[in-house]
């Protein structure tokens, strides 16, 4: 790919195709030929032994409308919770970072340290750390129950509302630090210049803050919605036997049922949506810059 | 998965992330102990061999081994081995056994290992323990090596049940490890009242306090008997049947959850009132928590059978058999019973198991009394493909939807 017949003068030239000739390759070995796997898998018929299945290419369309209609469900339960999850992140995380980049001082980079530092527990222990917290029995519950905001189930695990949660604060680190980068590189004499024009703190915040902080909150969301959206974990361990997300039955017809082709089907189904979907909110939010 | 010792976190988690169907056995021992063997592994276990236990009960296993040299490798589920055990075999023995608790999931190991299989490539491992219906799965692909009559005399005393059932008459290919029953297992205060049949499962009383197993056998098994379905010779409609019924619960909001082996915090700490279980799990909770019962509904439980198999791919087949023979000695197999409190496979263990832990021998969950015996079915094994993808995708589509 790197132009093999081209003469020494062009070396310049070459020089950079070069050096991103690794990472193409990675690409290209990790993502590019799995995703034509995934694809061709998806478009098979299975067949043979359920052991050992056979998968026989055949252009099979129908398991794209199988995976549509089987689980319309799951489908929109998944990018319901991934959304909300996105926008509970950018709630939470915009003072935080709006904090620790103007406000926080010398103790800039203590919080930012604090804020990291449970990341460093593992994923899974952190998401059932919160069954102990959620518990029927525990305080938390105890204490929503007598001033009656509990949800309908009568209990906070199990719920979609765990599992939401869930979402939320096992991806919002992922929201906060290319918020904190992008509040972080706004140059403050911007905000004395809106201050000297007589603008308020919020308009000063609308019209300059917010804007700038564009290119965080784009890639915030990117980061919080995507692996949100493929998160089983969460749902499986903190949800019900009614919060299943893509991620579970796409974990299940791989593994228990062996319907390979659905699985990649649904895999796919996933993929298309969030890319449109991304595609669509990177064209609103109308930025090419990523932080 | 989540259920393993309090607080500690549990090193062995994170090997299972992705597996939802967990294995079935709970690690084994509340505290500092099970989490010590859980990173250290075999020569944690190995370390553990204390000087009387090694020898004095095997003379005779290691006369029988006598051929067998050099190193045997054996794959097993973790925490499924009695402290002290490994070394004492080896000592008995003079075999040099690398025991790796790397059998997390029966799936999962398939799919890893079904390429070099098919190749008749080594896979690290001399002997394996998997459940019994993966077991028949390898035997009709021929990926297994019989175990000598000869090399294994001890297997007389296999439990007639097991010896002679259909799926490996005279238990040629598979020499079943441990066994153990799926039950009902309640918490008393939650429940209020003792749990005796499956239809207590679908009292409005309990509604979002049940959970069921996920893995298709399990989880239908007893739900199937209790509308007098079979599962010896299922059909489509009794599995339909039951699928029926847990998707009309399901969508009541009856069923909590569906889970793999992780049921136990909820049912310890109250979230869950009645649970599908495995016996073996409900002793050792049991320990921390004497609320928790473990019942075999009336109409009836089922058992789960791991079994022992050698690869066809096998770099040492005689110490295989060795370590069989010598496991299938009542005494040394007491001493493996007590340790990990699942249901013998040998018949006629109440002897040795009460010179081991007299607690262990009159406990009703791993030394069941004839009642219960009677009262507990096998799924046919092995069952035909068609019936297992069926079966599968019917019960798949009401726990993954």
């Amino acid at each position: 790919m790197a132009g093999v017949a081209s003469s020494s003068r062009q070396r310049s030239k070459i020089a950079p195709y070069l050096m991103i000739l690794p990472a193409l390759a990675y690409l290209g070995v990790f993502f590019v030929v799995p995703f034509f796997t995934l694809l061709k898998t998806s478009l098979s018929t299975s067949g043979g032994s359920i052991y050992l299945p056979t998968l026989s290419f055949a252009w099979k369309f129908g398991n794209y409308s199988h995976a549509f209609s089987t689980y319309q469900d799951q489908i929109i339960r998944t990018f319901t919770y991934a959304l909300v999850a996105t926008l509970l992140c950018l709630v939470l995380a915009f003072p935080l970072a709006y904090v620790i980049a103007f406000k926080a001082g010398r103790y800039k980079n203590l919080i930012l340290g604090l804020v990291i530092l449970p990341f460093f527990v593992t994923f899974l222990i952190r998401t059932i750390a919160w069954k102990t917290i959620l518990a029927d029995d525990g305080w938390v519950v105890t204490a929503l129950g007598t001033v009656g905001l509990l949800p309908s189930e009568g209990r906070l695990l199990s719920t979609s509302w765990a599992v939401v949660g869930g979402l939320t604060y096992n991806w919002i680190i992922f929201m906060v630090l290319p918020l904190y980068v992008s509040l972080e590189k706004i140059d403050p004499r911007l905000i004395e210049a809106s201050k000297d024009l007589y603008s308020s703190n919020r308009r000063s915040f609308t019209k300059v803050i917010l804007p700038l902080s564009m290119p965080g909150v784009l890639a915030g969301s990117l980061l919080v919605f995507i692996p949100a959206s493929g998160d089983f974990i969460n749902a499986d361990y903190l949800g019900s036997t009614k919060t299943t997300m893509i991620g579970n039955v796409v974990q299940k017809q791989f593994l228990v049922v062996k319907d390979y082709p659905a699985a990649a089907a649904l895999s796919m189904v996933l993929m298309a949506i969030i890319l449109v979907g991304v595609m669509l909110y990177t064209r609103a939010l109308g930025t090419e810059d990523l932080v | 998965m989540a259920s393993q010792h309090d607080g500690a976190i549990d090193p062995l988690l994170l090997s299972r992330l992705g597996a939802s169907r967990a294995s079935r056995r709970r690690f084994l021992g509340g505290g500092a102990a099970a989490a010590a063997a859980a990173i250290l592994g075999p020569s944690f276990l190995a370390a553990c061999g204390s000087k009387n236990e090694a020898g004095s009960t095997s003379t005779s296993s290691s006369e029988s081994a006598g051929p067998a040299t050099g190193k045997l490798r054996v794959s097993n589920w973790p925490l499924y081995m009695a402290d002290g055990w490994v070394a004492a075999f080896q000592k008995a023995s003079g075999l040099t056994v690398d025991y790796k608790e790397d059998f997390n999931d029966n799936e999962q190991w398939f799919a890893k290992n079904k390429e070099p299989l098919s190749r008749k490539q080594d896979i690290g491992a001399d002997l394996v323990v998997p459940t019994q219906f993966m077991a028949a799965r390898l035997m009709q692909l021929g990926w297994l090596n019989e175990i000598s009559d000869s090399a294994v005399p001890n297997k007389k005393n296999l439990r007639p049940d097991l010896l002679n059932a259909a799926v490996d008459p005279g238990r040629k290919f598979t020499a079943p490890y441990m066994t153990g029953m799926v039950g009902l297992a309640y918490n008393k205060a939650a429940t209020g009242r003792p749990i005796k049949t499956v239809d207590d499962l679908w009292d409005p009383k309990f509604a979002g306090k049940v959970s069921l197993l996920s893995d298709t056998q399990d989880g239908l098994g007893l739900v199937m008997l209790s509308q007098g379905s079979s599962i010896e010779d299922p059909t489509t409609e009794g599995v339909q049947k039951a699928v029926d019924l847990i998707k009309e619960q399901k969508d009541k909001g009856q069923i909590r959850r569906f889970t793999g082996n992780d049921y136990g915090d909820d049912l310890s700490s109250g979230n869950v009132a009645i649970a599908q279980a495995y016996s073996g799990d409900v002793v050792q909770l049991q320990h921390d928590n004497p609320d928790l019962e473990f019942v075999v509904p009336e109409s009836g439980g089922t058992w789960f059978i791991d079994t022992q198999v050698i690869p066809y791919t096998t770099q040492n087949q005689k110490a295989a058999e060795a370590w069989i023979d010598y496991l299938y000695d009542r005494a040394n197999y007491a001493r493996l019973v007590v340790g990990v409190q699942y249901v013998p496979v040998l018949s006629d263990m109440t002897d040795e198991l009460n010179k081991v832990d007299p607690k262990v021998g009159s406990n009703p969950l791993i030394n069941p009394p004839q009642a219960t015996l009677d009262k507990l079915k096998s799924w046919k094994a092995p069952l035909s493909d068609e019936q297992t993808q069926e079966f599968n995708s019917a019960y798949a589509a009401v726990t993954g939807g």
